[in-house]
């Protein structure tokens, strides 16, 4: 008899497909965010280094302001909260927006650390051959800095992958929420729930793997 | 007309006084040699003659023109001016190769192939056979990367060469290899002022000694004189306690 605390096989070959699926959605709300995140988290990084009145003030708080909120109400109010003031998105780009912003500001965090362990000389080299701040930073500082904060944004994506969960909430057909659905189907719960968990897992732990990898490489040979 | 004029150079990090007024004139084609206790403010004069750290106050005149007058590129003149560090500062994640042909390709903008030409020519200058070409930072010796920082800033063309005692992070049997290329390059005719506690170097490759202390210029003359007959007490201080 199927219950909702027994693991029931045949259901489970059944619905793979469907989690497949979900995961697929996931890993493409996650990319999406994980790449928007990293370009808004790279300027605000170095936005907050830089010696300018007002750019890192806006930096941090935006910073401080993500970071001090739930992912949850950050989705609910570009979802909900924006049609109020006249903006209506579709909950795909309401997703990804809310997931990119909230990405960013943790990637920013990660850039201005990887930023800061650049040597200050190889800066100065830079400068002395003749080229500009933008330059500098671009081809001689941003490149060290992102070798050096590899691992600390392939955890970012791991746990970006895991946060997007959140956007079930606005009715996103990701992962859990395809899971959520076969246990209202089914009235089953071991199993679907089961099957999400393993997905998640399929897609974070060879993450988690090359995140390793970076490491060890980092620790080889550290920049002098 | 002289090269390079320093004029009245103050330079203050916050509360901390590094430079004090100071005054230098260098000619085209002479070898100054800088000595001086540690924190008298050395390495922040050679900084500020490419205004890498902006002056407080005073006037770096290069060639007729003022660095420290607003509008002037910075990034233009800088090409003029090379500077070799203590801590060799390559970029870490470029071979030896590719640190020379960077700024030329992205500041003079040398087509890639041209670029290589000249970074091997330079590798070369600095006796780094072309195998060394490939080679990360961190395949090769202080000595050898020393040579490429060299090279490097050798292959912008410079007419002033700034050294910020590029030996003194090196094994002694290393030292030898770096100060031969700079000795080169002084009998080649290049404008250089050497940052250096290598007595042996100023004495025979240097014009002119300049001793830096509490940042101001104690004393300066011919290094025959300084070495042998130092008028400032400070001056005679410090040469005995390193010679
Ligand atoms: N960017 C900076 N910010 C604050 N203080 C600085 C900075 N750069 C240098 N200083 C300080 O200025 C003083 C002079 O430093 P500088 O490196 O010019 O001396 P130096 O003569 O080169 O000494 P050394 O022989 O040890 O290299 C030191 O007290 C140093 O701590
Ligand atoms: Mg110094």
């Amino acid at each position: 008899m199927v219950g909702i605390g027994q693991f029931d096989f045949n259901l489970f070959i059944k619905i793979l497909p469907d989690l497949a699926r979900g995961a697929l959605v996931t890993l493409k709300f996650s990319s999406l965010s994980i790449l928007f995140g990293l370009i808004i988290g790279t300027f605000f990084g170095i936005f907050r280094i830089l010696k300018n009145p007002i750019l890192p003030k806006i930096a941090t708080a935006y910073v401080e302001l993500i970071r001090g909120t739930p992912l949850l109400v950050q989705i609910m109010i570009v979802y909900y909260g924006l049609p109020a003031a006249g903006i209506n998105l579709p909950p795909e780009v309401a997703g990804v927006l809310a997931l990119s912003i909230n990405s960013g500001a943790y990637i920013a965090e990660i850039i201005r650390a990887g930023i800061q362990s650049v040597p200050k000389g190889q800066m100065d080299a830079a400068r002395s051959l003749g080229m500009s701040y933008a330059q500098a930073m671009r081809y001689v500082v941003l490149p060290q800095a992102f070798r050096n904060i590899l691992p600390a944004l392939g955890n970012e994506f791991i746990a970006l992958i895991k946060d997007s969960s959140l956007l079930s909430v606005i009715a996103i057909a990701e992962l859990t929420r395809t899971g959520m659905q076969i246990y209202a189907v089914t009235f089953n719960a071991w199993t679907p729930l089961l099957g999400v968990a393993m997905f998640y897992l399929a897609m974070t732990l060879p993450l988690s793997k090359l995140v390793d990898h970076f490491q060890k490489r980092i620790g080889g040979h550290e920049s002098p | 007309m002289s090269l390079l004029k320093i004029i009245n150079l103050h330079k203050r990090f916050g509360d901390l006084y590094v430079l004090r007024g100071v005054n230098m004139e260098v000619e085209k084609g002479e070898v100054v040699v800088v000595i001086g206790p540690s924190g008298g403010g050395k390495s922040t004069l050679l900084k500020c003659i490419n205004m890498l750290e902006p002056p407080t106050e005073g006037k770096i005149i290069l060639d007729g023109i003022d660095l420290t007058a607003k509008g002037v590129d910075l990034n233009k003149i800088r090409q003029r001016i090379g500077i070799v560090f203590q801590q060799f500062n390559l970029f870490s994640h470029l071979t030896a190769l590719e640190n020379i042909t960077l700024p030329l390709r992205i500041v003079k903008k040398v087509p890639k192939d041209e670029a290589e030409k000249i970074a091997i020519k330079y590798l070369r200058k600095v006796g780094l056979e072309e195998e060394f070409a490939t080679y990360y930072p961190h395949q090769l010796s202080g000595g050898q990367q020393q040579r490429v920082a060299i090279a490097r800033a050798l292959a912008m063309n410079p007419e002033l060469m700034l050294f910020d005692e590029v030996t003194s992070a090196l094994d002694p049997e290393r030292v030898k290899e770096v100060l031969n290329v700079m000795e080169e390059l002084a009998r080649e005719g290049m404008t250089m002022i050497v940052v250096t506690h290598e007595m042996g170097f100023a004495k025979e490759v240097g014009d002119r000694v300049v001793f830096m202390d509490g940042g101001v210029i104690v004393e300066e003359g011919k290094p025959e004189e300084i070495f042998t007959a130092p008028k400032h007490p400070r001056t005679r201080e410090f040469l005995s306690m390193i010679l």
